[in-house]
């Protein structure tokens, strides 16, 4: 039987970087995937001849620089842009900008309130304040429990400490941002419902919160994570790899390959063999078996351990764990090709924050409004569109002057109220999205040369992921550091031995690109080490 | 009849003064002047320029400028030694208008302004001004600045930094108007022995007669100029604060009054060498404004800034009173000080420590050519500061090598300039 060191399940972003850090610690590496190109949810999609856009994902994130130069990328041809943090369009016309520069971004915000221009001096501390307390969390594994009685009421003991130092003041910060609904925090911080609106259209991405949602404010903080010192005193601008996802896949697949690692496509894994929770090998689709020390599952948690195993094989109530994880679908990806540059008469010409993307977006209650009609299970009405045409940085991805647009449509339920989407309420979806587009950008309807709809069940029929949930599990707090994906086990490793999860299921889930990636790998070559 | 009906549109007529009657409300107007003109959005012009741009790049000589609060402003206008000869020996002039000024008044400016500040403003009378600290609710330092009365209800408060979002949240009850004036002001600074003499060459009567901190509506080239005897410097100086579009007829005329006694139009390297030499510490540069310091030890009390900040907590109730009264007994474990290292060339320096172990860090430095020293203010340990053995690493370049040499570096009691001109009064006209 072939026998690997590792094997990844799923050549995905996730799995490709636990595979290049295990190729590069000299471990023999296998990455299996079904489809017949590398990527998963990243992978290059072409919706027209010459027009290449991420098919499921807005394709707007970027690997944290850590990870990039861990790996090397830059050797396999990986360029970086930075964006500027993206324009939010108001349905009256308006518009709000961020900017990297201080100055710049604080003169925007004038354009609302002067107030509010300076009090983002002390929204921005807040935010780096939290991103900072966050760092340390989310470079590593998050552990629930220290091992052993005293290491575990020591570490207790100094949680406790470190609480008790905290200022009365500072807590309350911490505590406001951890409980409050977004809309709450905003209102503390700003008077401007402009301002508002902007800062929290960003946040809510991606989210199953709404703007009026418990909890919600500490989303605010995720923008500002990959926020470095060298920052300018304005708002997080963001690092997007030249050429979209699908060029970080193929770095990826680069460094795979320089370091022995090796990358089999068409390979789908129907099982995986394990002997008194201790897993040793996968079965693939045509009944071959491959063995190996460590198995990495880049799937969800869900399809991971439902349908990777034979549940009596699984650990007592994992089933039912597994089951509890929450994850539901919330957007719907809308592709288009472009035949023109699309104009925005009421942006300002040149806007170089366009570059990070476009929110078509209403206030806070009609944000609040979508995220109702989402928890109904209504038809969109008025959702949340967040826009990135990523040609404007790239031109590479459209043939010249043409272009391609990626919109994320959100608080888009997974199944209706009505039962399934039909036909029908798909193109009203697609002729909402045009019809709001259109809004900011009058004739871009007459410039479509090619468009398609993926609704949170085609995104799980394509490619496997349980509801659509592109951020694979809820992100509530719940289900987020030590909680993620279950309880105690924050980090790759499973109640089955050798057996861990590298996708963002597990800790730190769509916070750190590729972090779930890199922290399974880590794991997997330190518990090597202690072996030998 | 509506403004926009015909008649006039077949006869176009030029706007005639005479034809337009004040009284009628129905006259025709221009409508271009209700058009909302189109602002330029803010990435077009990513620094702005100060009311005085032209005139000082006229002035320029070296064409290197710098960023001072979202401003372009000279860095150097002739040469830093130059223009710190005439600073020392005659006068200096220079374009301070990014400042930020904010124009409060109304019936409870005063109980609002007490509220506010940290010191007592009982008795700052009008036409007078003070330095003022503004704290927040666990009296950390939010910035510092000058205080000026300018009428019974009607105060300015200038900044280093903005300040509207909490001057607004803590006018709270009060019945004050808050307005950031900054853009309708120009504001020129005018420093050195003979700044008294070359405002008396400019046309300013008695000139002698006005006191430190206190200030005057004048004349100067025709235009009203508010001339106040404040400064960010330890020799004489004023300041002079007219309307944005006067400002450069100012700044021309006291150039020209000036020129023949050794007056030199500086930069912003003079300014902050001066502020330098007399210990004056910078908001956002030698501290942080509490709300922009991510790391919260990083903010800091007034006792930390100031060896003796304006404080009294039997005022009444202010911002942070509670805080610093309760601190007021325990040393802050962080200060801002004054350092010296001897030697005739300018050094790079900024890590301070003390047997081996990083205690501080410099945040303003530059070389002294009259004291023969580098000056610094620098944050570090309180006891450090105490300890007195200070090192500092030194930076050496010699071709594209560099050299790391440690520095002794001595803790200034006092600033390294403090004139006694300063204060006197009646101000000298000669050095």
């Amino acid at each position: 039987m072939e026998r690997h060191d590792a094997i990844v399940i799923g050549a995905g972003l996730n799995g490709l970087v636990a595979a290049a850090y295990m190729a590069r610690a000299g471990l023999d590496v296998l990455v299996l995937d079904r489809a017949s190109a590398p990527g998963g949810v990243s992978a290059a999609h072409e919706i027209a001849p010459g027009f290449r856009l991420p098919r499921y994902t807005l394709g707007s994130g970027g690997l944290p620089p850590r990870i990039a130069a861990d790996l090397g990328l830059a050797e396999h041809g990986l360029r970086f842009v930075r964006a500027e943090g993206g324009v939010s369009a108001f349905p009256d016309g308006s518009y709000h900008a961020s900017y990297r520069d201080g100055a710049v971004h604080r003169r925007e915000i004038a354009r609302f309130s002067s107030r509010d221009a300076d009090a983002f001096t002390r929204y921005r501390r807040d935010m780096l304040r939290a991103a900072r307390g966050l760092a340390p969390l989310l470079s590593g594994p998050a552990r629930g429990r220290a091992k052993g009685l005293f290491a575990g009421l020591r570490a207790r003991l100094s949680f406790a400490d470190r609480i008790a130092a905290i200022a009365p003041e500072d807590l309350n910060d911490m505590l406001r941002l951890w409980a409050l609904p977004m809309s709450e925090y905003l209102d503390a911080c700003f008077e401007s419902d402009v301002v508002k609106a902007h800062l929290a259209s960003a946040a809510l991405i991606g989210g199953t919160l709404g703007p009026c949602s418990p909890t919600g404010a500490s989303r605010l903080v995720g923008p500002w994570l990959s926020e470095t010192g060298d920052a300018m005193g304005g708002a997080p601008d963001t690092l997007m790899p030249y050429g979209g996802p699908a060029a970080l896949v193929d770095a990826l697949t680069g460094v795979l390959d320089a370091n022995g690692g090796r990358l089999r496509l068409e390979a789908e894994v129907t099982d995986i063999l394990s002997k008194d929770a201790k897993v040793h090998g996968v079965v693939l689709a045509n009944g071959e078996e491959i063995g190996a020390d460590a198995i990495l599952s880049g799937l969800d948690v869900k399809r991971s351990f439902l349908s990777l195993f034979r549940w009596k094989d699984l650990p007592e109530g994992l089933v039912e764990r597994v089951g509890r994880v929450r994850m539901k679908g919330v957007a719907a990806k809308v592709n288009i090709a472009l035949d023109a540059v699309p104009e925005f008469p009421y942006l300002p010409e040149g806007c170089p924050s366009l570059g990070g993307g476009l929110r078509l977006t209403g206030y806070i209650p009609a944000m609040e409004r979508a995220f109702a009609d989402w928890r109904e299970r209504m038809p969109p009405r008025d959702p949340l569109i967040d826009v990135l045409i990523p040609s404007l940085i790239d031109p590479s991805l459209a043939p010249p002057g043409k272009h391609v647009l990626s919109a994320l449509v959100h608080f888009v339920p997974e199944t209706l109220h009505e039962g399934a989407w039909s036909d029908e309420r798909r193109d009203a979806l697609r002729d909402l999205v045009t019809a709001r587009l259109a809004e900011v950008s009058p004739g871009i309807e007459t410039r479509i040369l090619a468009c398609e709809v993926l609704l949170p069940d085609d995104i799980e029929n394509e490619i496997g992921l349980t509801g659509g949930d592109l951020a694979y599990g809820e992100t509530t707090l719940d289900q987020m550091f030590m909680n993620r994906p279950f309880p105690g086990h924050g980090g790759a490793s499973t109640p089955l031995r050798n057996f861990y999860l590298c996708s963002p299921s597990a800790h730190p889930g769509p916070l750190v690109m590729g972090g779930s990636g890199a922290n399974a790998a880590a794991e997997v070559i330190a518990a090597r080490g202690g072996r030998r | 009849m509506t403004p926009d009906t015909a008649p006039q549109k077949e006869e176009p007529v030029e706007p005639n003064r005479k034809d337009i009657d004040p009284q009628d409300e129905q006259a025709a107007v221009d409508p271009a002047l209700f058009e909302e003109k189109p602002i330029a959005p803010p990435f077009e012009r990513t620094v702005l320029t100060t009311p005085l741009h032209l005139v000082t790049s006229l002035e320029s000589r070296t064409n290197r400028w710098t960023d001072w609060n979202g401003y372009t402003v000279p860095e150097v206008l002739t040469g830093l030694g130059d223009e710190y000869r005439a600073l020392r020996g005659a006068a200096a002039l220079m374009d301070v208008s990014p400042l930020v000024k904010y124009r409060i008044a109304g019936r409870d400016a005063f109980a609002f302004l007490q509220r506010l500040v940290t010191r007592d403003i009982e008795n700052l009378g009008v036409h007078r001004a003070v330095h003022v600290i503004l704290c927040e609710s666990r009296g950390l330092v939010l910035g510092d600045g000058l205080l000026f009365r300018l009428a019974d209800d009607d105060y300015r408060l200038v900044t280093e930094e903005t300040h509207l979002a909490w001057l607004m949240d803590s006018s709270e009850g009060f019945r004050v108007r808050i307005e950031d004036v900054s853009a309708t002001l120009g504001t020129l600074s005018l420093q050195g022995p003979l700044s008294a003499f070359v405002l008396m060459q400019a046309g300013v009567g008695d000139v002698a007669s006005l006191a430190p901190f206190a200030a005057r509506w004048v004349t100067i080239a025709g235009m009203p100029v508010y001339l106040s005897r404040t400064g960010a410097s330890g020799d004489l100086r004023y300041e002079l604060w007219s309307d944005a579009e006067d400002a450069p007829h100012v700044w021309r005329w006291l150039v020209e009054c000036g020129g023949p006694l050794g007056l030199r139009a500086a930069g912003f390297a003079l300014r902050e060498l001066a502020r330098l030499e007399a210990g004056l510490p910078r908001a956002g540069q030698d501290y942080l404004s509490a709300f922009a310091a991510i790391d919260a030890r990083e903010a800091l009390p007034p006792a930390a800034i100031w060896a003796s900040p304006a404080i009294d907590l039997d005022k009444g109730l202010f911002n942070g009173r509670a805080a610093l009264r309760r601190g007021s007994d325990e040393p802050p474990a962080r200060r801002v000080v004054s350092l010296a290292i001897e030697g005739l060339e300018p050094l790079r320096f900024s890590t301070l420590s003390l047997e081996g172990r990083v205690v501080g860090a410099a945040t303003s430095t530059g070389f002294s050519p009259a004291l023969g020293a580098n000056i610094a203010l620098a944050v570090i340990d309180a006891e450090a500061a105490a300890a007195g053995a200070l090192l500092a690493a030194a930076e050496r370049r010699d071709g594209l090598s560099v050299r790391e040499t440690l520095a002794s570096v001595r803790v200034l009691a006092k600033p390294a300039r403090a004139h006694p001109r300063r204060l006197a009064v009646p101000a000298p006209l000669r050095p």
